[in-house]
Order: structure tokens, then sequence, then C-alpha cells
């Protein structure tokens, strides 16, 4: 199998990129594969509290450590495998969320952001070919932020998760036009939290929705999720993958699961 | 009429003293383009020129974006690659030879990028600069 990175990058915050990397991490672990879920949003960072019934105690080093050289890639993960009883392999890289360390992501320099890019790019070739990751996610901070930014260059694909809310479309619409294109980058769209009045229970419906939005962001669009009450209202310390596995959601993200697996299907930038 | 007017003896005396101030204002010019031509002053320019580009400037990705397309794909796969020759671009970037060999080339005059000879080989690569952990 070919090895991959993804970055879930949105335009604003509150479109559900965590909870669809973390689903998607872990359906992917459980399937057999090895996985490294990191966390790049530096001003918000969300993944240690989605993983806190694996995570016992402050890890000795944050992914904001790696990126500015004071450890390996290694020294950052956290497998949390065995609490979840994963068939495969599940790391998480972490992001530090005390407030000292989000102060100092805001104030680095251009220098530091070089390196940065630079440190993902070799991050990637340490955890491909010497920890045989079959993937890795990249879970980004919204808009148009450094990390964001440095986490879609070094990707193979991003997946942009947008709602089919107006001020959300125009502002993804606005990320592919002077982000992604001018990067020579080929995003792809997941619609996520379509309003149930927008009811996908037709196939003709539904077409019509993905038709509609695949020509406004002149992108593929791999999958469009209804909203579901309970998984906005469910904790941010539950992984629906592992509880509710067979949630109509999951069962989503299993398709976009397969989707993203047969790699010829989204052309996969080389 | 107009004649008479100028070579009257008042009108002669202020044309010459405008003829005077034109002959020094020309001298000044001519002075100022002496300096610049001679061989120590070039030297100072170019010198000062290439200062100016080979000063270092961050390709982060945000300035990316101001760059020409053709010119952000050569940094894109140095941020990879790390250092690289013309010929190792090529392959990164699936572009000709000769296409990276004149992006890369045009990178380093701009302040982006530096390069240097290894044997016959010339790489470029991105510098490492002091107040990358700032």
């Amino acid at each position: 199998m070919t090895t991959k990175t993804l970055a879930f990058h949105s335009s604003r915050g509150g479109t559900g990129k965590t909870v669809i990397a973390t689903n998607l991490a872990t359906i992917w672990a459980n399937k057999g594969l090895k996985i490294a879920l990191l966390d790049l949003d530096f001003r918000a960072p969300s993944l240690a509290g989605a993983f806190s019934k694996a995570i016992k105690k402050q890890p000795k080093y944050w992914l904001n450590d790696f990126i500015s050289g004071r450890c390996k890639i290694e020294q950052t993960l956290i497998d949390v495998s065995s609490t979840y009883r994963l068939k495969g392999k599940l790391y998480l890289g972490l992001a530090n969320p005390s407030i000292e360390a989000i102060r100092s992501t805001m104030d680095k320099s251009r220098a530091w952001e070089v390196s940065a890019v630079k440190r993902l790019f070799s991050m990637r070739k340490t955890l491909f070919k010497e920890m045989n990751i079959d993937y890795i996610i990249l879970d980004t901070s919204p808009g148009l932020q450094y990390s964001s930014i440095n986490a879609v260059v070094s990707s193979d694909i991003s997946i942009i998760v947008t709602t089919n809310d107006e001020v959300d479309l125009k502002g993804s619409e606005n990320l592919i036009e002077n982000l992604y294109l001018e990067l020579d980058k080929k995003p792809v769209v997941l619609i996520n939290k379509v309003l149930p009045e927008t009811q996908l229970h037709t196939n003709k419906t539904e077409k019509e929705l993905i038709n509609k939005i695949e020509n406004q962001l002149k992108s593929p669009i791999i999958a469009a999720i209804l909203c579901y009450c309970d998984v906005l209202q469910a904790k941010r310390t539950s992984i629906l993958a592992i509880e509710k596995p067979n949630h109509a959601f999951v069962k989503n993200l299993e398709t976009i699961a397969k989707t993203l697996f047969l790699t010829n299907k989204l052309n996969f930038e080389e | 009429m107009l004649v008479k007017t100028f070579t009257t003896p008042g009108n002669l005396e202020l044309l010459l003293v405008k003829l005077i101030e034109e002959v020094k204002l020309t001298n000044k010019k001519l002075d100022s383009i002496i300096t610049q031509n001679s061989p120590n002053q070039k030297q100072k320019t170019k010198k000062n020129h290439k200062n100016k580009s080979t000063s270092p400037l961050s390709p982060d990705v945000l300035s990316l974006l101001s760059l020409p397309a053709h010119l952000r794909k050569t940094v894109i796969a140095l941020y990879k690659l790390e250092k690289a020759t013309a010929e190792e671009l090529s392959a990164e970037t699936k572009r000709l030879r000769a296409v990276e060999s004149a992006s890369a080339n045009q990178l380093t005059r701009m302040g982006y990028l530096k390069k240097k000879r290894e044997g016959h080989k010339v790489y470029f690569y991105i510098e490492q600069k002091m107040e990358e952990n700032k």
C-alpha cells in the first residue's frame, strides 16, 4: 500500500474537522493499519481531549517541541491502540495546550516557519520509512494560519471540511481559490452537518446538493454527511467509532475511509 | 521687436545671469554622471547590488503566495529535498532541468535561496538561520 499524508482543513472553526479526523484515524487503525494522528492546531489543541481516556499523564514532548527541533518525532508519539483495543496501531502527536505554548506559537519568526515546514517534510520520511506508518492524518487549524498552510503544503492531499452554510461555502471557495490553486494543490471537499431539511434520503437530492457545491467549489466532493444531533451533543471525549460503531455517522466515515484507501479515485498528488 | 527687447542692456544682463546658472547646473549634472561611471563607484554599486540580492529572505509559506507560480514549485521541492541540484529538482517537480535551473537561480538572485558548488555539482538550498528557534 502506498503511504499518504492527509490534512484536514476548513475555512473556519466548528465544521467538524477534529471529530472526522479522530474517527477516521480510529476506523483505519481498527482495520489493522498503522496511523499517526497529529494535532497541528497549535492555537486551539483538541486531540488530547478526544483521547483523554488513553492519556493518563502529560507527554514529555509535544509536537511543538518537534517542530522547534527540540526532540525527534518518535519522542512525541503516544500509542493509544491498547486502550481502545484496536487491531492496528494508532499513534497520537499532541499540541501543547498551555497558554505559554499557544502564545509562543503566535510570535514565531518567518525563518522559524520555514524551518517548521521543512521539519514536517522530514517527519514524513521518519514516520513512513522508519516506523512504517500507513497514513499520517494532520488535524489543522482553520483558515490561513502558518501551521495550517504548512500542513497543506506538506500533505499529499487536503480534505476541506465544510458545512453547506453559505458563509462557510464562500469561505471554502476563497480558501481553494486563494490558497490551494495558488499552491497547485487539489483539495477534496467533505460536506458535514448537512441540515435535516436538505434531507439526503433520496439519491437524487444528495446528487443535486453535491453537484451544486462541486460546481461552486470546483473541487471533487467526497461525501455529504447529515447533521446528527447526538453527534453534536456527544462529549468531546467520546470516540463514536469505538463507542457507537453502528451509528450512521460512523458508517458514513467508513465509506469515506474506504474511498480514501482506494487512492486512484482521488487522484492523489505524488 | 523681440530681438530688440532682448538686446536692450538690462535684458542682456538678465539673460547672461540665466545662462551662467544653466551652465552651472549642467556642470553639476555632468560631475554626478562622471562620478557614477568611475571604476571605483561602479564596484561599490555592484557590491551593494550583490549584497542586496543575497540578503537573506525567508521563503515561508505565506511568502510563497506572493511569488510567481513557476517559482513556488521549486521552493516547495526544496522544503522536501533540503538541498538539491537542478537535476534533482527536475526529478521532484517533473519539469525540465533547464526550467528548474532558471527558477532556482532566479530565487537565488532574489535572496530566497543560496547555492554552493560541491565538485562539479551546484546545489541550491534554503539557508538555516540563527533566528529559526525564535
